[in-house]
């Protein structure tokens, strides 16, 4: 069954949710892992609160988007609204599939970081992370970390493709310019 | 694998499904989304029929504005961008930036509204409104929009009533309206301003290209001696036909009537001059235009 098809039998019957949720689960939960959101119980209630936000929007799905993208928006809104209330330093936690992140960024180096005199591990880059805002911790982690395209950070950001490269290079500059920091501490 | 199978091993889904069932949700219907997205669009095509009428008032202002001779800004204003700023058609002008915005506010939120750039949207914001009052305006739709719509504005007054506010300041020394009557034996004549007050002119001072314009019936406005504000006498130095000026760019391959009567090759109208307009605006500011030889 696809993503599609269990949204169309959903409506009809609540129960087949269930197999979107536990399709979606892990993934998302590791996503708002990587943006900040350190509490297991924090992760959790983000999470029931999106599925819960999917559900009773189901009609509004966008058979032209994927259910990823669109079920990676609610999550996405959701834990901007964390953010926002809640303004305490994040405590991110990376994984070892940062790796392109940090390729990129020695490939992109400027003289002023000179990374690749650097060893950088993915401990370094979270030590960073914690100190981007949310926003660009969000554009970094979709597009290194969960591997999306910038059409797909487009539907998810809801904003134009542009923007995405936009915020995309003030993130990396972001990252850049924090992580000395990170690597001395 | 059943359903039941699923949420058993999958806490998240069994309290999602359980909150579902406890709160009785069921999904928002479609109709409501669609509806939404339409509202918007409306209100998106809404605001371009607004800029567009907008833009059709700014030509026809454009147009009014054409016929306004800049060059007798010189007497009636301070400096040319004040002068600027009374004339332009700010309020339509406004109008037309704020529908563009509105337009892209009600875009943006529709389902791909989120796709567009701001410059894309923008652009086409304003490409659309200045296309479709281009249209309006052929049709005739410019000048009933802004004689209508501006008047009940407190920010606006229309072009023309600007104008003759302009030569309604007699203690200015500006002073316009119609020709009542012309009397050769006393060298004045009676005007009827925009506002309805009657003032006995002082003509002797004009020269003859000035005082030919003085016929019964004429519309002029002059640049004279300012008065106070308590007297209905008025001294005349220079006179302009109202309509005749309008035409800016019929008469623009001719001398100025300005520049006419700065110089001193003309003939008084009178056989003697009271020298009471000397150095009266825009006097000087013409002499030195003349002698730059513009």
């Amino acid at each position: 069954m696809t993503d599609e098809e269990a949204v169309r039998q959903a409506l009809a019957d609540k129960d087949i949710f269930s197999v979107l949720i536990e399709r979606y689960e892990t993934k998302l939960m590791r996503y708002l892992t990587r943006l900040g959101v350190s509490l297991q119980e924090d992760r959790e209630d983000l999470l029931q609160n999106a599925f819960i936000k999917a559900y009773k929007n189901l009609n509004s799905f966008d058979q032209t988007l994927t259910f990823s993208s669109w079920i990676y928006r609610i999550t996405h809104n959701e834990a901007m609204s964390f953010f926002r209330a809640r303004r305490a330093r994040p405590q991110v936690i990376l994984d070892k599939e940062g790796q392109s992140l940090i390729t990129e960024l020695r490939d992109e180096e400027s003289d002023s970081t000179n990374l690749s005199e650097l060893r950088l591990s993915h401990e370094h880059i979270e030590r960073a992370f914690s100190q981007l805002t949310p926003q660009e911790r969000d554009v970094l982690t979709l597009r290194f970390f969960e591997d999306r395209s910038y059409a797909e950070m487009s539907d998810i950001l809801q904003v134009p493709t542009g923007t995405v490269s936009t915020l995309l290079y003030r993130a990396k500059r972001a990252l850049r310019a924090v992580l000395p920091e990170s690597l001395s501490s | 694998m059943t359903m039941e199978h699923n949420q058993e091993n999958d806490p998240l889904a069994q309290r999602v499904l359980e909150r579902i069932k406890d709160e009785r949700l069921v999904p928002r219907p479609r109709w409501e989304f669609i509806a939404k997205n339409y509202f918007f669009w409306v209100l998106g095509a809404l605001a371009a029929v607004l800029g567009a009428l907008s833009f059709s008032a700014t030509l026809f202002e454009l147009q009014n504005l054409q016929n306004i001779d800049w060059r007798l800004s010189v007497a009636t204003h301070p400096n040319f961008f004040s002068f600027f700023l009374a004339a332009a058609p700010l309020l339509w002008l406004v109008a037309l930036v704020l529908a563009s915005l509105w337009v892209y506010l009600n875009v943006r939120h529709t389902k791909y509204g989120y796709r567009y750039s701001l410059i894309v949207l923008a652009l086409g914001a304003v490409l659309t409104s200045l296309v479709l009052g281009s249209v309006l305006y052929a049709v005739g739709v410019g000048g009933p929009i802004e004689e209508s719509i501006g008047d009940r504005s407190p920010f606006y007054r229309p072009i023309l009533a600007k104008e003759r506010s302009w030569w309604s300041a007699p203690t200015q020394g500006l002073l316009g309206g119609q020709v009542v009557s012309v009397s050769s034996s006393t060298a004045s004549f009676v005007l009827r301003d925009f506002n309805g007050q009657v003032w006995n002119v002082a003509d002797g001072d004009l020269y003859s290209f000035d005082a030919a314009r003085v016929i019964p019936g004429a519309v002029v406005r002059m640049v004279g001696v300012p008065t106070t504000t308590t007297t209905t006498m008025f001294h005349a130095c220079f006179v302009f036909s109202w309509e005749n000026q309008r035409r800016f760019f019929d008469e623009a391959s001719s001398p100025h009537p300005l520049v006419f009567a700065s110089t001193s090759q003309r003939t008084l109208h009178s056989a003697t001059s009271t020298g009471m307009c000397t150095g009266i605006r825009p006097y000087q500011q013409l002499q030195s235009i003349d002698h730059a030889g513009l």
